[in-house]
């Protein structure tokens, strides 16, 4: 053991580059996997959840009875589809739809921390960048995932297409404005916008120090995720299948995936500003005690995700015109107001 | 109150002579053959100074021996007084030609020219003979006519042009005979039905609208019809309408069974609303029989035929609520359980699901199971509770206020125009009901309100739906309590051969007025049956409804409707 941690701070001091390049790699695998894994478990709790609701079984066969492997059949099936690419398409742009969106998603994920290690009495984040504009950053990273609804609605040469890629795009500019103000009030009230940092001063949670602020974070959070009562760029109903109309196999699948990889990303962010990150007390209990952060992150963001998952059972599709409506007559004024109010305690507290 | 002999001399005093043979069947209903070149007039002095206000559809029936086709015109009222008038105009059958009703009533449209492309009766003054049921190669044919021996038939045959399609199929077109050119019932040159790049090259104005389809294939319909909207943007310019393409020929099907095989098909019409089907045809025949209904079988038609009305209500509004909500809509799955237990209670007693062929000549097919009263008394209560919390959680919600209230909202007065009925038409404050209007059964005898809207908008439609479902509820613990012991079937023998004879018999479906037209020649077979659906007059009122709303919106319009393709295609 101790010859291995040799070679490797040998190695380390001769080609840092190299070192760094490797540990990246490693870094961003590792990530990649975390993610991913993460978001299949939440589409399985979403049609999981989501048949609880309606008072229907969901998934229960493939994986026993819960259901479990049932996201790793429709992978499968997913992957083995024929790769349609629709004749009269923009080739290049409906090609890379998908993936800046696969990328954009992984760009919010390098900055998130996915909990933290207390270890002798400190918390240790779990972070791949810790960076100091972070919660800045990952408000701007998550809106990349609404480039690529309109690349894949404008590319796809099809009219449920575009009505799906203009909605996501007037939806987008409505929403992304109010949120960044609410990410401004927490990081004034944190003097930080470094995630970590804004985490470990939330001695009171955010949500209870600026209501109003995790109130409108909320709904531009369900809003940027495009789900019920703000999914009009899929509206099945209306436009069939929105800016995916076009896509099938694997191409659909990258697509689709993202929105639960937002959704994943966008809860944890949501519970690292507003609801205290990993706060919590430590589990007393050996090795328990070292992840015991992670335990309570991961029990805030399942409520949070469940919470959502709620809210597209009970309640009706916006109208598009509603929808801005609300936006930039409603939440903006409102963020502002809330901006201000962070402002006032912030530095009262300070 | 008007009746109808006094209907029929106000005719005869303003127009000597236009009547040309009449029968006061009763109060409710009179038959009058008119002079084909007053019929404009008569029914513009029904409208003016009878209030009949309400053109209820129209049939065209062929009578072959006779060498005459007539087209019979279903005038009433909306709810002013109760006649039927049953105007009859009779044309040659080499030439036949009647003039057209389209400048008096708005909703005449379809119905005429329905009559024209079964018929070939050609309905002059139509600004629109397009077909509508059929596909343009096979106009010509005239399938109801009673010489019609199939497709190509004996009689077109010679003349049929076999075509190959594109996909390789063998069509066949009709061109007009020299006889059929001249009398105008086909123009050489007629203007066929648009394509979707005609339409898109006639409408489109500028760069920035599109033809959108909204069927035949798309996630909204609840069974194939065409709807085509030009959007600009978000807005809906216009909407296209088209109907056809589950047509099933169920009427014409029907005059080649015999009588009692009739009633399996009306099931197949609408199988959510079954019952009510069953029982507008067995009514019609009664009537023309004579047949008195043993009190007890009238009691459970009614009661199957209220629980029929809960079952389609739910799954109306629940399937319409995805519309606006998205499938994963909780509500919607909790609506279809409750329909659960009143379907597993309609089978219990006729023992199928959804096509029951329940109801017979002269009663209903069997009795009460054992137990049932007490199932229902179980249930009821239940259905009740709950769609009394549906109420209220709409009620409470403010995104279904916002995108319900004010959508498509119809006035009364447009409402009556249009010709709609039943919860459309009852939104908009006006009670028209024909378990009131027309009363059937033992409704008499029950105590029920007709539930009205104000607004008449798709808010409205899904409340007057739900609150119709708690009278109903009502209506039936009624009919438990009241219900007598007795035959459920008639003691007279049903004869296979009905006498011959015609009677024109109107039920409340859930989706409105429904009206049966039967005409017996004496024969073991239906010589005509008419359905009058009441979807079908719904669904003319679509067009104009969506002009200037919203995306969105159309959806929620075309789906508060809650449409039955099947019924209105036949």
């Amino acid at each position: 053991m101790d010859g291995i941690i040799e070679i490797i701070t040998q190695f380390a001091a001769q080609e840092p580059a190299i070192f760094a390049l490797i540990i990246g790699i490693i870094g961003a695998a590792v990530l990649s996997a975390v993610v991913n894994v993460g978001a299949m478990l939440v589409i399985w709790a979403d049609r999981k959840v989501m048949s609880d609701f309606c008072n229907r079984f969901g998934p229960n066969r493939v994986g026993g009875r819960w259901g479990i492997l049932q996201l790793g059949a429709d992978a499968i099936k997913l992957f083995t589809k024929e790769d349609v690419i629709p004749a009269g398409v923009d080739k290049g742009v409906y090609v890379w739809a998908p993936i800046i969106a696969s990328a954009g998603t992984m760009l919010v994920a390098a900055a998130i921390p996915f909990g933290a290690l207390h270890i002798g009495g400190k918390n240790y984040p779990l972070v791949v960048a810790n960076m100091d504009i972070s919660a800045f950053y990952v408000e701007a990273a998550l809106s990349i995932m609404s480039i690529a609804v309109f690349m894949a609605g404008y590319s796809s040469n099809n009219k449920y297409s575009i009505l799906g890629g203009f909605r996501g795009v007037a939806r987008m500019i409505a929403y992304e404005v109010p949120m960044g103000v609410c990410v401004i009030s927490v990081a004034v009230m944190a003097h930080s916008l470094n995630l970590v940092e804004i985490v470990e001063s939330q001695t009171v949670w955010y949500a209870f120090a600026q209501p109003l602020g995790f109130i409108i974070f909320i709904i531009a959070l369900v809003t940027d995720l495009g789900r019920v009562p703000f999914d009009q760029s899929e509206a099945e109903e209306e436009i069939i299948c929105g800016y995916s109309t076009e896509y099938s196999g694997i191409r659909w699948g990258l697509l689709y995936f993202q929105e639960y990889n937002n959704f994943l990303l966008g809860s944890i962010l949501l519970t690292l500003l507003f609801l205290g990150g990993w706060h919590g007390p430590i589990i007393p209990i050996p090795i328990l005690d070292m992840i015991s952060p992670m335990i309570w992150l991961l029990m805030k963001v399942i409520i949070v995700i469940w919470f959502i998952i709620l809210i597209r059972a009970s309640l009706f599709r916006l109208r598009i015109d509603q929808v801005t409506d609300l936006g930039w007559k409603w939440m903006l004024p409102l963020s502002l107001l809330n901006l201000g109010w962070a402002v006032l305690i912030g530095s009262y507290f300070a | 109150m008007t009746n109808a002999s006094e209907v029929l001399s106000s005719i005869q005093s303003a127009f000597p002579g236009a009547v040309l043979d009449s029968r006061v069947e009763s109060d409710r209903r009179l038959w009058a053959t008119i002079d084909s070149k007053k019929i404009l007039d008569v029914c513009k002095h029904l409208t003016a100074k009878l209030d009949f206000d309400h053109y209820s559809g129209s049939a065209g029936v062929d009578w072959m021996a006779r060498n005459e086709m007539e087209v019979v015109e279903i005038m009433t009222s909306h709810g002013a007084h109760q006649v039927v008038a049953m105007l009859k105009v009779k044309t040659p059958r080499d030439n036949p030609s009647v003039p057209s009703l389209v400048p008096l009533y708005w909703n005449a449209n379809w119905y005429e020219r329905e009559i024209w492309e079964m018929l070939g009766i050609n309905m002059e003054g139509h600004p629109e003979l397009y077909p509508l049921l059929l596909s343009d190669p096979l106009v010509g044919s005239w399938p109801w006519r009673k010489d019609f021996k199939g497709y190509p038939d004996l009689t077109t045959g010679e003349r049929a042009v076999a075509i190959t399609t594109p996909e390789g199929y063998t069509d066949y077109y009709f061109p007009p005979t020299q006889a059929e050119v001249e009398a105008g019932t086909v123009v050489a040159e007629r203007p066929k039905y648009p394509t979707f790049l005609e339409r898109e090259e006639r409408e489109i104005k500028s760069d920035s609208e599109m033809i959108m389809h909204l069927g035949p294939q798309h996630a909204m319909v609840p069974g194939p019809f065409l709807l085509d909207i030009l959007v600009e943007g978000e807005r809906v310019k216009k909407a296209f309408l088209d109907i056809g393409y589950i047509h099933k020929g169920i009427e014409k099907i029907m005059e080649n069974r015999s009588w009692l095989q009739g009633i399996t098909y009306t099931d197949r019409m609408c199988y959510v609303a079954s019952l009510t089907n069953n029982e507008c045809y067995c009514g019609a025949v009664e009537k023309i029989l004579g047949l008195e209904v043993p009190e007890r079988a009238q009691y459970i038609r009614v009661i199957l035929e209220e629980l029929s009305r809960i079952q389609s209500h739910l799954i109306g509004t629940g399937e319409f609520l995805t519309l606006i909500a998205g499938v994963g809509f909780a509500p919607w799955q909790y609506m279809i359980i409750d329909r659960e237990r009143i379907i597993s209670l309609i089978e219990s007693v006729t023992g199928a699901r959804l096509t029951h062929t329940f109801v017979r000549f002269g009663g209903v097919r069997n009795d009460l199971p054992e137990g049932f009263a007490e199932q229902c008394r179980k249930d009821l209560p239940y259905m009740k509770s709950r769609i009394e919390e549906f109420i209220d959680l709409f009620a409470q919600d403010p995104i279904y206020h916002a995108r319900m209230e004010n959508i498509g909202s119809i006035s009364p007065e447009t409402g009556k125009r249009l010709g709609c009925s039943g919860p459309v038409l009852r939104a908009t404050g006006v009670a028209y009901d024909m378990r009131k209007e027309d009363p059937y059964l033992v409704y008499p005898e029950l105590d029920f309100k007709i539930i009205t809207g104000t607004r008449g908008d798709s808010a409205d439609r899904i409340d007057v739906r739900l609150r119709e479902m708690l009278e109903s509820i009502h209506i039936i613990e009624q009919c438990l309590d009241k219900i007598p012991s007795g035959p459920i079937k008639t003691e007279a023998k049903i004869p296979k051969k009905v006498p011959a004879g015609e009677a024109y018999y109107r039920v409340e479906d859930p989706r409105g007025e429904m009206g049966m037209y039967v005409i017996s020649d004496g024969g073991d077979k239906p010589y005509r049956v008419k359905v009058r659906g009441p979807f079908y007059a719904t669904f003319q009122t679509l067009t104009p409804l969506l002009e200037g709303v919203y995306i969105a919106d159309a959806v929620a319009i075309a789906g508060s409707m809650d449409g039955c393709p099947s019924e209105s295609d036949r």
